[in-house]
């Protein structure tokens, strides 16, 4: 342990910190009237930046617990994640009272200072890598379990269209035990498949001009594969068995750096894609969506608008507060965003997107692109396989999250219900999103010290 | 002041504040990757210098993995042991396995003496036999690709 202040992640953090008070300070402002003047006496009390202040607050305690600690861990992720979240925080309160959840912002509050006390637990618990590599099975295992209990819970709900019905009550808390899947899933890809990389980069089967890969010994990852997708498919998380699969095809990859795999993957995808489009009709329902045609809105058929008002209304009232938002957007808080079902949750870039328009909506973007390139070089800096795999499964977990609701949002894919990293309401989302970045903190830290010399 | 005005004001303010961010960001990654090229460079001027490359193709029973590269130098030394250039600690690699050098533009390859033998485009290389790019060098079980 060795002291050096992190200047750095203290000098980016400014700006975030900034802007979130700002943010504040407009929402707090946005409820008046708008055509009051403003003067010094009717300035909006301060106290109602006290959930801002505290959540910087925490911060900066984290970043001088890290300059303690872990004083060579990436000095970007933070306030890049930090940024996000709040924004995330700040776009809970605003939707909050106008869908009769006053305290939807406080909740998200608390869930993002879990997630960094979770974060730090991450960061100080796992003293080796090894631990994670060694019982991967344990791993596999327990995110199954976690599954499985939620899936009796599921059929004891009987009610598949409920937007609960993936939940785990545990007391007070409504748990997803998907969001925690999803890492024990990288977790065990990437440790079986660096330990198998070269069977893996060696020679299968033959199909034509392709190899394909050897499939004995990637049985025990399609197995994983496999009892994912069903448990999805039984419980209806469209989007969770999307990102399994993505993730996998994206691991494989990385492992064996063959693009042939990925092609055979991507078959095998619109194969199973087709049968669930015959087979399923809530299927068929997502797809219908991704073909109406919202611009000519004026020549539609009766059946077209009965399409918009019943089964395609989330995404043809996001598409509308889109473009309401126009390209500098209506300013937070003076929007409309809540005409749109799970706002708060799924549909959280449309509500961005409308209030801060189409620039705000591409900064948004770049800060994801940012954390995903982060994430990416902490995988090339690191030297062990399977941390290199491990880093860059979990980037990709939160690449392709972002990619999938944010094409469902705007009508690019079919809508699935997954959150928008950091920006969703919801706790087990926030939570598991900050282990992620716990593990990456660890991860790069480890490698600094390494490239050092003093691990 | 009217309070739609202010709350323009902040509106822009956060968009250009957003981007600010995001530009210090790319800096500071900017400024971080000319560290590290620079010390890459450091590290490159104080070893000789690299003349080309052996690309693993097939890594037999090694657990090398495919597409791993390793540097060439004017002479290069392949085998087990620990005084050679490039050295494969697995037992089906002779001490001293094969030999590597670079003259007038030529690369040739010559077996050491080794027990599994070198081979280039799957002919013995007992002789110094002349390689170029491209070329598909067998030592022992594990082919490796000549390239730059």
């Amino acid at each position: 342990m060795t002291f050096r202040y992190r200047w750095k992640e203290l000098g980016l953090f400014i700006i975030p910190f900034l802007i979130l008070l700002l943010g504040m300070t407009q929402l707090l402002l946005a409820n008046r009237d708008q055509t009051s003047s403003l003067s010094t006496r009717n300035l909006p009390p301060v106290q109602g930046l006290i959930p801002i202040l505290g959540l910087i607050a925490l911060f900066l305690t984290v970043n001088i617990i890290l300059s303690f600690f872990f004083s060579r861990a990436d000095q970007m992720l933070l306030p890049l994640v930090g940024l996000l979240s709040g924004l995330g925080v700040l776009m809970a309160m605003r939707i909050g009272p106008d869908i009769n959840r006053s305290t939807l912002g406080t909740q998200q509050l608390i869930w993002v200072m879990l997630g960094i006390i979770m974060c730090m637990v991450t960061l100080f618990g796992l003293r080796r890598m090894q631990w994670l590599e060694r019982y991967k099975y344990t791993w596999a295992v327990l995110g199954l379990f976690l599954v499985c209990v939620t899936l009796v819970n599921t059929f004891h709900v009987k009610n598949l269209d409920s937007p609960t019905h993936d939940q785990l009550k545990l007391g007070p808390f409504a748990f997803q035990p998907s969001e925690l899947l999803k890492i024990c899933i990288v977790i065990f890809f990437a440790a079986y498949l660096s330990e198998n990389r070269d069977i893996l980069a060696g020679k299968g089967p033959r199909f034509g001009p392709f190899r394909l890969p050897p499939l004995r010994q990637l049985g025990p990852v399609f197995m994983m594969l496999g009892i994912a997708l069903l448990l999805f498919l039984v419980v209806r998380e469209l989007g969770l068995a999307l990102l399994i699969y993505s993730l996998f095809l994206c691991m494989i990859y990385l492992s064996s750096q063959k693009k042939s795999y990925v092609f055979f993957g991507l078959l095998l995808f619109a194969l199973l894609a087709f049968i669930g489009y015959s087979l399923f009709s809530y299927v068929r329902n997502r797809f219908a969506v991704v073909g109406f045609d919202v611009v000519n809105w004026q020549r539609w058929t009766e059946a077209q608008t009965d399409f918009a008002e019943n089964k395609g209304f989330q995404v043809v009232q996001g598409l509308i507060t889109l473009s309401s938002g126009g390209i500098l957007g209506a300013g937070l808080g003076l929007g409309h965003p809540t005409i749109v079902p799970v706002v708060e949750s799924d549909m959280v870039l449309t509500a961005l997107g409308e209030e801060l328009g189409l620039a705000g909506l591409l900064a948004l973007i770049g800060l994801y692109l940012l954390l995903i390139y982060r994430g990416y070089r902490i995988a090339m800096e690191s030297r062990d396989p399977f941390n290199q795999l491990l880093a860059a499964g979990l980037t990709s977990i939160f690449a392709l999250q972002t990619l999938i609701i944010a094409a469902g949002n705007i009508k690019l894919l079919p809508l699935t219900g997954i959150p928008l990293p950091f920006l969703s309401y919801g706790g087990s989302s926030v939570i598991a999103n900050y282990i992620i970045v716990g593990i990456l903190l660890r991860i790069s830290h480890n490698s600094a010290l390494e490239r050092e010399g003093l691990a | 002041m009217p309070l739609d005005v202010f709350l323009l004001i902040l509106r822009i303010l956060l968009l250009i504040l957003l981007y600010l961010f995001l530009m210090q960001v790319v800096l500071t990654i900017s400024r971080d990757l000319r560290k590290t090229a620079a010390m890459g460079s450091e590290v490159e001027a104080r070893t000789p210098p690299v003349v080309g490359h052996l690309v693993v193709v097939d890594s037999g029973p090694s657990n090398l993995l495919p597409g791993t590269r390793f540097d060439l130098m004017p002479q290069t030394i392949i085998g087990r042991g620990p005084t050679n250039t490039i050295q494969l600690p697995y037992p089906f690699i002779s001490a001293e396995h094969t030999r590597l050098w670079y003259r007038n533009g030529v690369w040739y390859v010559q077996d050491a003496g080794s027990v599994n033998g070198t081979f280039l485009n799957s002919k013995p290389a007992r002789e110094p036999l002349p390689a170029r790019p491209g070329d598909l060098i067998q030592i022992g079980p594990v082919s490796f690709k000549l390239t730059p």
